[in-house]
């Protein structure tokens, strides 16, 4: 799959997110999308998932199906759990049953089978998310901070699951900010950056370190703006109640 | 993409989404046959004028009723055009179901007389159907992306269809032929042709349609 002279823009007057990228992702092989918020890291993933088409250029050899799954699963929808998941298998194309009842199981939704999807924990809808881009096998499988929102347990298959994937010949595509990544052996980075995409280094040297830091809670906004003006990518604030 | 078609009109259905465009279907047929008996095709021909922003506000209610995430969900597996295709289908199927109701229940109640004027009634409720759904398509939130600007487009759409519509208007090929048809089923002298009407509804229609489409493509 080829990225030929890819530029991005929302709407025509807006500022450029991407210009010009040339990338190739090897068949089979899995790439780590990093960059900072607001980079343009989600935007290259949707014209990568064909969701979003470029303002000029073009993305040839896709691979199909594609499974995407966006940072924020869309929960406001008035289906249940396996009404969603077979709904969507149907999208693409056809509904098997097996796999549909495998991923519930194996991600830890099958409680939840019947549950409408407006009343999910933001975690489980974001499970959803995950299932109905892996229930049709996807060739393509692009992952939109796949580690946000998921819980401990879930964010723990990530990593086999996308190992899956690859050794069906499918590609990856992932992209991170809280450095999980680190448990993607063989994963080439790509890093987006004012508008450009600079690509090839293997992960390993471009190892990325979290340092938690306390700070009164009055301090927080202060100290993370601060940071920020450092040039540091602050990953999250939290209060000690939400650890 | 009759997949698409069938999950937008689940949501359509359960999300309560279809109420108020069926209660305001039937507020149109109350007041156009409370009166008493009417010709079947004058009739007819009043009432597709009446249930186009019906059916237009129907479509931007069923293209509304998807999560924005949900439809590039939709995209990324079935593909821009179909994804955009299936949108306008579905809509024209609540639009048929619109229509159909919009037809038999005068019937049921006794507002119309004789049998003749169903054919040209359909061809009337068919040509304000595809205008409509090509107008809420307008005025749905992946094309105008906010409430207000959705609201506006849709009350300007119908008002305009109706007002470039008169008698004497200044430019009515801008307009579907709304008007034009019931003046036509009304037996008004000097009415156009029902071949001109149709072509200028289907032309209308296909323009609205590119133009949807083409906004589609340029908007995310």
């Amino acid at each position: 799959m080829r990225l030929d002279g890819v530029s991005y823009r929302y709407g025509r007057r807006g500022p450029w997110v991407l210009r010009e990228v040339d990338v190739e992702i090897p068949a089979g092989g899995t790439v780590v999308v990093l960059g900072r918020n607001g980079a343009g890291k989600s935007t290259l993933l949707q014209l990568a998932a064909g969701v979003l088409r470029p303002s000029s250029g073009a993305i040839k050899e896709r691979p199909t199906p594609v499974g995407w799954v966006p940072e924020r699963f869309p929960a406001d929808q008035p289906f249940t759990v396996v009404g969603y998941l077979t709904a969507m298998a149907r999208l693409h194309g056809a509904v098997d049953q097996n796999a549909i009842e495998a991923w519930v199981d194996r991600l830890g939704l099958a409680s939840y089978r019947g549950t409408r999807l407006g009343e999910l924990s933001k975690g489980t809808a974001q499970k959803v998310g995950l299932a109905q881009a892996l229930i049709p096998k996807p060739g393509l499988l692009v992952l939109d901070e796949p580690w946000e929102g998921l819980d401990a347990a879930a964010r723990e298959l990530v990593p086999g699951i996308v190992a899956e994937v690859v050794a069906a010949g499918g590609t990856v595509l992932v992209s991170d900010h809280r450095g999980e990544t680190g448990r993607l052996p063989g994963a080439v980075t790509w890093t987006v950056a004012d508008g450009t995409v600079a690509q090839g280094e293997p992960r390993q040297e471009r190892e990325i370190a979290i340092i938690e830091i306390a700070v009164p809670a009055d301090d927080a906004e202060e100290t993370a703006a601060a940071l920020r003006a450092d040039g540091h990518d602050v990953v999250a604030v939290r209060t000690k109640a939400e650890v | 993409m009759t997949a698409l078609v069938r999950m937008r009109l689940t949501a359509y259905l359960r999300s309560g989404r279809a109420l108020p465009g069926l209660l305001g279907t039937l507020v149109v047929v109350s007041i156009i046959y409370g009166g008493g008996k009417s010709d079947a095709a004058e009739a007819y021909g009043f009432s597709a004028v009446a249930l186009f922003p019906v059916i237009a506000w129907q479509a931007k209610l069923l293209l509304d009723t998807e999560p924005d995430v949900q439809r590039r969900l939709a995209v990324s597996a079935v593909g821009l055009r179909r994804e955009v295709t299936a949108g306008l289908l579905a809509a024209g199927v609540v639009g048929l179901v619109t229509v159909a109701l919009a037809m038999v229940l005068p019937w049921l109640v006794g507002g119309i007389t004789g049998p003749g004027g169903i054919g040209a009634g359909l061809w009337a409720h068919a040509a304000a159907l595809v205008g409509a759904v090509g107008l809420g398509a307008l005025a749905s939130r992946p094309i105008t992306r906010s409430t207000l600007y959705g609201v506006a487009v849709l009350v300007t759409g119908s008002v305009l269809a109706i007002v470039l519509g008169l008698d004497n208007s200044v430019a009515p090929w801008l307009a579907p032929p709304l008007m034009a048809t019931a003046r036509h089923l009304a037996g008004h002298p000097d009415s156009a042709t029902i071949p001109a009407l149709t072509i200028q509804a289907a032309l209308w229609a296909g323009v609205v349609g590119a133009i949807y489409a083409r906004l589609r493509r340029t908007r995310g």
